[in-house]
């Protein structure tokens, strides 16, 4: 898959969670990395087939509900992923979690993101 | 995105980057509302204060709870019975309301003792509430009165009752969202490990974040109920006191109004490592998304979906009846701090009506960023807008209906927009399946009421006609769609009933639909419906 093609996937799916997930939007910028982070990574696992379980705690199962969702949505908006292959999910994915950290952290105009405390 | 400006608040410098014009192919990192600031003087806001925020958004809505306030009468009076917060026991909470009545000789010579008497009195005239929040105003903390040591003394004096106190006076933050802030951590610290609760499920949340207008609560219980979900508290609509007490006890906290309450979530998290998970109770796609996020988290993936497709399958030909008709319709968006990223998306996706402008009272930054992201380009976003503003920007927008309070709704009307309350809503519930059609309904009244019609003749002016015949909502509203829409033998006319609550009410009391799995041994079985109206706290020795 070329680049352009592989950014226009990625708008796609940037497009969907902008618009419809609220995890990415927690309010100190510190909780942003790390629900971009594991969500997208376990994501990313899901469509790519591998395993996106790490332990049995709590925490990891929020975060992996999150990510069976959101594949859920994305292959039900996006029925090109069924037919995209790991290689290319895999750089899509990529380029999705840098969009959304310069979205959503390094890029953002909200200044609550560097309070230290909630 | 261009920051937008008000030709009424050109001679106020400060309101530009308050405002911003959702353009095609610009991004949130090119320009964002600032949020949360104090009010500028010169604009007339529409926020409430922090004591208001604290008091009457998240600690009236507890039910078994003497609410006081220690100050003038008229903090109390005014943050009484203003929102229709619910509860299935006597609504308590919305009869009656308390407060010290500090005067002016109160302010010279203190009132800690007046406040004494008068909390043991209102212990004595209610003798089966033994449960009670105490609210700071400004009055009594400029003076410096010690609302917790009063508190202290009681229940020393007095073993059997609990008291909570709040200390957030309204000049405690730039509205009422620092009120918010402040009761959300002063609950946390005071009260939260104080109480063991009885857990009867394999599954337990927090449900946080919801206040139970009319009835919000009761329709979301009744999906986790028959998905075998205790819910050890609601933070904070149709709760008792106690279960609130044992939050720290739950396996989830699922956060439907991250503004009034993300805080106690995030520290839930910290101190107890409970997860949050952020959900969307309006909408059909917003729901279903939620509820099987929450199956997926204890495996009950499949409860979630028999519930979507027997909702969806109940109340969508009904939703898209309406949506039929309200294609195209303008709106702005108008709520207090949530509602604007709650709806936007999904008020033009399944409803189909276009939000011309969104806008929030005492949303901070994040708000925005939500809210942004789900509107349509084109909109405009506004930050704390004073009235002027927003008259400017529904002659300039011109709106077929507001959605809004009662203040600025009332202000819509004499300029002949037809508003919606959602806040106190206007027929709620508006959460769940069935909700989500109650307000497509209100929407459609709203915006052909052959009434309103009228009312945007002016008589001094206009010309009356006198060749229309008699008209119906229907009749208005039937005028552009296809013969095939019309006369669908699929989509319907809302048929909730006038107020669905009682019924599920009664559902829950006939306590023949709800199967939760034993904690130890997996076991599907009924608990007593006395332990689904109550639960078992016990004290915790501190």
């Amino acid at each position: 898959m070329d680049k352009k093609t592989a950014e226009e996937k990625m708008s796609q799916l940037e497009w969907y969670i902008t618009k419809h997930c609220l995890w990415q939007y927690n309010s100190r910028g510190w909780d942003r990395e790390i629900q971009n982070e594991r969500i997208l990574g376990k994501t990313k696992q899901i469509l790519c087939g591998e395993n996106a379980r790490e332990d049995d705690s709590t925490a990891d199962k929020y975060y992996w509900s999150e990510a069976m969702t959101l594949t859920g949505a994305f292959k039900r908006y996006f029925p090109w992923l069924e037919e995209t292959s790991k290689e290319d999910i895999t750089v899509i994915m990529h380029m999705l979690k840098e969009k959304m950290d310069y979205t959503m952290i390094k890029g953002s105009l909200n200044v609550e993101l560097t309070k230290e405390q909630y | 995105m261009p920051y937008h400006q008000f030709e009424c608040s050109e001679c106020i410098p400060e309101r530009l980057h308050h405002a911003v014009d959702k353009n095609p192919g610009e991004q949130l990192t090119d320009a964002l509302p600032l949020g949360y600031l104090n009010t500028i003087p010169g604009s007339i806001s529409e926020r409430g204060c922090a004591y208001c925020g604290a008091k009457h958004v998240i600690g009236t809505p507890m039910k078994d709870v003497i609410h006081l306030s220690h100050g003038p009468v008229g903090c109390t009076y005014d943050t009484w019975q203003t929102k229709r917060y619910i509860s299935d026991d006597g609504n308590f909470q919305l009869k009656y309301t308390f407060a010290s009545n500090m005067k002016e000789s109160h302010i010279v010579f203190g009132a800690g003792t007046m406040l004494k008497s008068n909390i043991i009195e209102a212990f004595k005239a209610f003798p089966e509430i033994k449960r009670m929040s105490i609210y700071q105003t400004c009055a009594s903390a400029l003076i410096g009165d010690d609302i917790e040591a009063t508190a202290a003394e009681v229940m020393e004096e007095m073993p059997d009752v609990k008291v909570f106190t709040c200390n957030s006076p309204g000049f405690a933050g730039p509205s009422q969202s620092g009120g918010h802030h402040k009761i959300n951590l002063a609950w946390l610290s005071q009260m939260v490990g104080t109480g063991e609760p009885e857990i009867f499920s394999k599954y337990v949340i927090n449900y946080v974040g919801e206040y139970n207008i009319q009835g919000d609560q009761e329709i979301m219980k009744d999906y986790f109920y028959r998905m075998g979900i205790q819910i050890l508290s609601t933070f904070t609509g149709n709760t008792h006191f106690d279960d609130l007490r044992s939050m720290h006890r739950a396996q989830l906290n699922v956060l439907e109004c991250a503004r009034s309450a993300e805080y106690i979530c995030d520290e839930l998290r910290v101190r107890y490592g409970i997860p949050r998970m952020d959900i969307d109770g309006f909408g059909f796609e917003g729901i279903s998304d939620s509820l099987l996020k929450i199956g997926y988290f204890f495996g009950i993936e499949d409860k979630a979906r028999e519930i979507i497709a027997e909702e969806t399958a109940r109340w969508k030909p009904e939703l898209d009846w309406y949506a039929a008709r309200l294609k195209g319709v303008r709106v702005c968006l108008w709520p207090g701090g949530s509602k604007l990223w709650h709806w936007a998306h999904l008020l033009h996706k399944e409803i189909g009506v276009d939000v011309v402008s969104v806008y929030t009272k005492f949303g901070h930054q994040g708000d925005m960023e939500k809210g942004i992201s789900r509107c349509e380009p084109g909109a405009l976003a506004i930050d704390d807008p004073n009235e002027l503003e927003t008259i400017e920007a529904m002659y300039k927008l011109k709106p077929d209906v507001i959605f809004t309070g009662k203040r600025p709704g009332e202000v819509a009307k004499k300029i002949r927009v037809p508003y919606l309350n959602v806040h106190g809503y206007h027929n709620g519930p508006y959460k769940g399946y069935e909700g989500w059609v109650r307000l497509a309904k209100d929407i459609y009244n709203a915006v052909y009421s052959p009434i309103h019609r009228l009312a945007l003749l002016d008589i001094s002016k206009d010309e009356i006609p006198t060749d229309k015949e008699f008209e119906t909502r229907q009749t208005l509203s039937d005028v552009k769609l296809s013969d095939e829409i019309k006369n669908s033998t699929v989509l319907r006319q809302c048929t909730s009933s006038y107020d669905p609550i009682p019924a599920l009410r009664e559902k829950m009391k006939k306590n023949e639909s709800y199967l939760f799995p034993d904690p130890e041994t997996g076991e599907l079985r009924k608990v007593p419906v006395e332990k689904l109206m109550k639960n078992k706290v016990v004290d915790v020795e501190q």
